[in-house]
């Protein structure tokens, strides 16, 4: 076994990165892409993360950092579940190929 | 509250006898506000019209402003404002003259703000500074002088007289509908439409507030300025009858031929601008002309006063300009300035700040151009060759139109001005001037010889008599020359509106020889008319006879003085003689000898008072306007005395020596114009009134000649093959530029075709191309989240991919 490095973790974000923005370009569920942002959300603060445990002047700033994505999260994820409820009660459905009202 | 009326009338006329001047800015301004009531009026009416029916407030306005019926309140109300004009100008020209005579025996200091006053309109250049003066200053102002006093007077009263006439003459524009035989609809009707009673008096108001603006004018601006309104009027009253097609091509033809003149005006108006940097008229005068002393009150060397000062560069010092009399550059000359150099030689100094208090130069022959553009505008508003041929075309308006054209407005305009810019003038643009009027004169009096519509009669005639004036100015007949146009002025009126009568009278027939023996039923107009051609022809003690006499004597004495400019004495009295001949076969031919057509003869009419009241004004005008203490001799003319006084200096410096010939060769002159106008009476009095021969027999024998007179020199059609129709061919050419070439029979189709090969088809590939691409571009905006996402994604992978290789 080799010793974790700064690598590791950042191809782990650049892989969650990856699933985040494949799952918002594939999936036509809202909610799946809530999920979508959710991972991408994530793979950022592994960075921040892995960054504050290997850089020395970073160590705090990366660890507030990640908290404040996580709680800015949660926010977010509040209010895209709003606009998703509401686009439910509109259209029936939460596909988001439907929400094409105001095409040019 | 009446004593504050009072008090204020009181204020109010302070004010007048404070500037009398301000008569003349009233009186300017009166026939402006007949303008624009007329105008606002006619523009209501219109306006509420289709409301009349479903809006009581806009019937009200709509009947309160003559209803369906054109208003006769607004021309009577025109014809009350300029009355009161001609009303505040004998006034002024009284009070003038009083002052000008006080002023003689005591100098006041005054005296010159009184009559001539102005403003500045805008300012270009450096204003920094208390004490510098701008660099160049556009201002309006008026200022009296003698001749403009005069001239006003009669532009009023004869304007008045025109309006008066008018009244009478257009009265068939009064009525609902109007029928104009004239035009022929494509169904064989003719056509019907509403009087236009009110646009004839607007327009008419219009015309006379621009030429009283032009005459009080003190700067050459405000003067192209009415210059281009009197061109418009011109256009719109010759044009007044515009569906007949004859009309409108002649108000077309009218204001073209101007443009050319005004081309060369506005030329002249910037060489004049750039190297003077003032369009004032003494001003102008002040740095072209030599002053007799300078600023230290020392006297300039005599041989210099009043003369433009030429010099040459010298070799070695470019900037120290030697005088000589035929140098290549002419000297402006600053308000201060010492006499002292002016020996040795000046210096140029080339700073436009410094014009007021240093010597700068021009080139001579920029000087020259100068004139000639001003002349070249001169001679198109007063119709000289070779602008003459819409003169005679602009019959086609109203005859009122055409004797307020022809007496006081538009033609006297020109040759107004080239009495007024003649210290601009040098010698050279003179003698060309004196050649245009003796070739002008001449050619329009031999086309006035044989034709036969009664106003195209006078209208050569008019070119003729302006030909003299311009000859008279060119010569060195300042007096004569303005005084002939005073003279002209009424008793030109006088024959266009008697003219006017007999029209009126027979029914629109304007054919000499549909006329004759119509003395017996209009024997006012007769006897009116009788004064007029008397008058133009030039007999004794008639007011034409002073102005003519003193013409040819000038252009006499010049031919005498120059010998190899001969020709300008003997074309003078030739025409004097056509003239006897063209004048009395037009008088012959309407009132006398047995009538022609019986029809019109049994329904003619003399004329209502309104036409014929100004008829004999204009007749006592016509007879007795410039006689003067002593009776007997033309340069006794009070009038022409007058008129001498605001004659320029250069006009004596420059002709001197021919003034004084004229004096010398007077009765000569006299005698031979005497003899060639009895010559030409005598001759159509033998052919018209004894018969003693049949002057068919002339024309039969000579048909060659009668065919170039009657088609006036074919002047129209050279202008046509040589100008007009390769314009149009040229206009026709480039107009393909703009044509898309539609498929037969597919109107629809073509418009929205695009071939790009014309110009608008250019445009609108262009404009479709836009049309286009945005229709492909709106597909980018698809609504669907997942592919906007994926462009966002691969965006950003493709800049950091650039990015990494610039880094790289």
């Amino acid at each position: 076994m080799t010793e974790l490095t700064l690598t590791h973790f950042l191809v782990l974000g650049a892989f969650l990165f990856c699933c985040g923005v494949m799952c918002i370009t594939i999936k036509r569920n809202a909610i799946g892409i809530l999920m979508g942002v959710e991972l991408i959300l994530n793979s950022a603060n592994i960075n921040f993360v892995a960054f504050a445990r290997f850089s020395p002047t970073f160590q705090l700033e990366g660890q507030i950092f990640a908290l404040m994505v996580i709680v800015l999260a949660a926010g977010e994820a509040a209010v895209a579940l709003a606009i998703i409820l509401n686009f439910y009660n509109n259209h029936a459905t939460v596909d988001v190929d439907r929400a094409e009202d105001l095409k040019g | 509250m009446i004593v504050s009326l009072i008090e204020w009338l009181y204020s109010q006329a302070m004010w007048f006898s404070h500037t009398p001047g301000r008569y003349y800015v009233l009186a300017t301004l009166l026939p402006v506000t007949a303008f624009l009531l007329l105008l606002l009026g006619g523009g209501i009416r219109s306006l509420v019209r289709p409301l009349r029916r479903t809006e009581p407030s806009a019937r009200f306005l709509y009947y309160l402003l003559g209803g369906d019926r054109p208003l006769r309140a607004g021309a009577y109300f025109a014809t009350v404002a300029i009355a009161l004009s001609a009303l505040l100008a004998i006034v002024g020209l009284i009070n003038y003259l009083d002052e000008y005579s006080a002023q003689l025996q005591s100098p006041t200091p005054t005296y010159y703000a009184r009559w001539a006053e102005n403003t500045t309109w805008a300012s270009i250049g450096p204003t920094a500074g208390e004490h510098q003066l701008p660099a160049v200053q556009l201002k309006l102002g008026y200022r009296i002088d003698h001749l403009t006093a005069i001239l006003f007077a009669m532009v009023t009263v004869i304007s008045t007289c025109i309006f008066l006439f008018s009244l009478g003459y257009m009265r068939d524009e009064t009525e609902e509908t109007v029928t104009d035989h004239e035009v022929h609809l494509p169904d064989h009707t003719h056509l019907h439409r509403r009087g236009r009673y009110g646009r004839f008096f607007l327009f008419l108001s219009l015309f006379c507030f621009s030429m009283l603006n032009l005459l009080i004018a003190d700067n050459l601006f405000q003067v192209f300025i009415s210059w281009e309104l009197v061109g418009v009027c011109s256009y719109f009253l010759i044009g007044f009858y515009y569906e007949r097609h004859s009309a409108s091509t002649a108000a077309n033809k009218a204001f073209i031929v101007n443009r050319i003149g005004d081309a060369g005006f506005l030329i002249g108006l910037a060489i004049v601008w750039s190297y003077f940097g003032t369009f004032n008229f003494l001003e102008i005068q002040g740095k072209l002309r030599c002053p007799d002393s300078d600023a230290h009150r020392k006297g300039v060397p005599v041989q210099l006063a009043g003369t433009i000062l030429r010099g040459e560069r010298m070799a070695d010092q470019p900037r120290l300009v030697q005088l000589t009399s035929t140098g290549s550059l002419a000297v402006l000359i600053p308000d201060h300035f010492h006499a002292g150099p002016l020996e040795k030689g000046i210096i140029d100094s080339p700073d436009p700040l410094e014009r007021n208090s240093q010597f700068a130069v021009m080139p001579y022959w920029l000087l020259i151009v100068a004139g000639l553009g001003i002349f070249l505008g001169c001679a198109g508003k007063s119709a000289q060759v070779p602008l003459q041929t819409w003169l005679p075309d602009a019959m086609e308006g109203p005859t009122p139109v055409s004797a307020l054209i022809h007496a006081a407005t538009m033609v006297a305009a020109g040759v107004y001005l080239v009495g007024r810019v003649y210290p601009l003038f040098t010698p050279e643009v003179l003698l060309v001037i004196a050649y245009v009027g003796a070739i002008t004169l001449l050619i329009a009096a031999s086309i006035a010889l044989v034709q036969h519509d009664i106003k195209r009669v006078l209208a050569y005639s008019t070119v003729s008599q302006l030909g003299y004036m311009m000859l008279s100015l060119g010569v060195g007949g300042w007096t004569p020359g303005l005084l002939h146009l005073l003279t002209h002025a009424f008793f030109k009126a006088l024959l266009f509106l008697a003219a006017g009568a007999v029209i009126f009278g027979l029914h629109h027939q304007q054919d000499l020889r549909k006329m004759g023996g119509l003395s017996r039923k209009m024997p006012i107009t007769a006897f009116t008319m009788l004064i007029g051609v008397l008058a133009i022809v030039g007999t004794p003690f008639f007011s034409g006879w002073y102005s003519k006499d003193q013409i040819i004597g000038q252009a006499l004495g010049f031919g005498l003085t120059y010998p190899k400019h001969l020709l300008l004495a003997i074309l003078p009295i030739v025409g004097a003689g056509l003239t006897g001949f063209y004048m009395f076969r037009l008088w012959l031919l309407v009132f006398t000898g047995t009538p022609r057509d019986a029809h019109a003869y049994e329904h003619a009419h003399e004329s209502p008072w309104v036409m014929t009241l100004p008829l004999c004004v204009l007749a006592i005008f016509s007879l007795g306007i410039a006689w003067g203490p002593q009776f007997w001799s033309p340069e006794g003319s009070y009038v022409g005395q007058l008129i001498e006084k605001s004659e320029p200096d250069a006009v004596v410096l420059g002709f001197g020596k021919v003034i004084h010939a004229a004096h010398e060769h007077h009765l000569l002159a006299g005698g031979l114009a005497l003899a060639a106008a009895l010559v030409g009476v005598g001759i159509a009095l033998a052919a018209y009134s004894l018969r003693k021969f049949d002057i068919a027999r002339w024309q039969a024998a000579l048909p060659g000649v009668h065919r170039f007179l009657e088609r006036k020199w074919y002047f129209d059609e050279l202008y046509n093959v040589l100008l007009v129709r390769s314009t149009v061919m040229l206009a026709f050419a480039l107009s393909r530029f703009d044509k898309r070439t539609a498929a037969p029979g597919d109107a629809d189709a073509a418009d929205r075709r695009v071939d790009p090969s014309s110009l608008d088809g250019a445009f609108s590939a262009v404009g479709l191309l836009m049309h286009r691409a945005g229709l492909r571009l709106r597909e980018v905006q698809s609504g669907l989240l997942r592919r906007y996402v994926l462009v966002l994604i691969l965006t950003t992978v493709v800049m950091f991919a650039i990015l990494s290789i610039l880094i790289a």
